[in-house]
């Protein structure tokens, strides 16, 4: 078997592959515990985050550092300033319906954004998924979703 | 057991002991696995893994890191099966005399997979002294495990064949030419 083994190119490859996952495995694990360690051991520690609202009416309102406790969501910031009304979709996260009463009526929704060196960047995954950092300025925007590209925050 | 393998295994023993303890500032990069593969392979399953079990018998005890029994002992049944693959590697009739690239990765891949088997048994008896989870034992100790891993495939793969060829040359590729 160990000669067969030797002989075959394909043989060697996939045992060469299986101790690369093997690699591949215990180094996720071990990036993974570290990573849940220091979440866990600076969830109590204060941020505060930039909050803009936008109503789409012309009201606009800013909630400049808010504190929050690190490793709270967007989704916790914002129900910390305002009301916020949402639907949990498993595997995609929380769908924000309405916030202070201002509902999605179609095609305006609520996106959101966040403040980078070169600008305004739309939100890339659910609110409840986000976990904000110290400093940043985030921004719900009730705007009309069928213009491409979406309008970015004013 | 004659007076003849008591002493190769004593010999290799005594090495295998001696560099561990030259390399004692590098966590888990050790010449001891390597030494009990070649053991095994040049004299036999038995002497590989006597070579092992006497190593740790010797390195366990007096060792700087400290000393558990249950570990000691893991390490000592773990160490015996580098010197039994060994003597099961002989017993493939391979010619390990040429140089080629897929000798070099297949014994590098043996010495990947052997030691992950050592790490394995001995973390899983670590993680049940220490009372921890062994997944969380395993993940902590990633680096040094992955250290050992790399370092012996490392060995095993460009040192066994010249180490082998030189045996062959020197006529000590069997115990039974050992004074001859």
């Amino acid at each position: 078997m160990t000669s067969k083994i030797l002989g075959n190119k394909w043989a060697l490859a996939s045992l060469t592959i299986l101790c690369w996952a093997i690699v591949a495995t215990f180094s996720t694990g071990y990036f993974y515990y570290q990573y849940e360690n220091l979440v866990s051991r600076t969830k109590k520690t204060p941020i505060h985050a930039n909050l803009g609202i936008n109503y789409g009416n012309g009201t606009i309102k800013w909630f400049n550092n808010t504190e929050a406790a690190m490793g709270a969501t967007l989704l916790n910031l914002t129900e910390i300033v305002a009301k916020v009304n949402y639907t949990s979709w498993p595997s995609m996260g929380a769908f924000v319906n309405s916030i202070d009463d201002v509902e999605n009526a179609h095609p305006y929704y609520w996106m959101w954004w966040i403040w980078a060196s070169y600008g305004w960047m739309e939100g890339p995954i659910a609110c409840d998924k986000y976990l904000v950092a110290d400093n940043e300025t985030l921004y719900w925007y009730y705007e009309d979703t069928s213009v491409s590209p979406l309008p970015t925050p004013p | 057991m004659n007076s003849k393998n008591l002493a190769v295994i004593i010999t290799l023993t005594a090495l295998a002991v001696g560099t561990n303890y030259t390399l004692i500032s590098l966590p888990n990069v050790k010449l001891m696995d390597f030494i009990c593969f070649i053991g095994g392979f040049l004299f036999g399953s038995l002497a590989g893994a006597l070579i092992g079990v006497l190593s740790w018998l010797v390195y366990g005890v007096l060792n700087p890191y400290g000393f558990v029994l249950q570990v000691w002992i893991a390490t000592i049944v773990s160490e015996a099966i580098y010197g039994v693959a060994g003597g099961f590697l002989r017993k493939a009739n391979i010619n390990f005399g040429g140089k080629s690239l897929g000798q070099i990765v297949f014994l590098g891949n043996i010495g990947f997979l052997l030691t992950l088997i050592y790490d394995v048994i001995t973390n899983i008896v670590y993680a049940h002294v220490i009372g921890q989870n062994l997944l969380v034992a395993m993940a902590i100790g990633a680096p040094y495990t992955l250290l050992h891993e790399v370092s012996n495939a490392l060995l095993f793969g460009f040192c066994f064949t010249p180490l082998v060829s030189s045996f062959r040359v020197v006529g000590v590729y069997d115990i039974k030419n050992i004074g001859k």
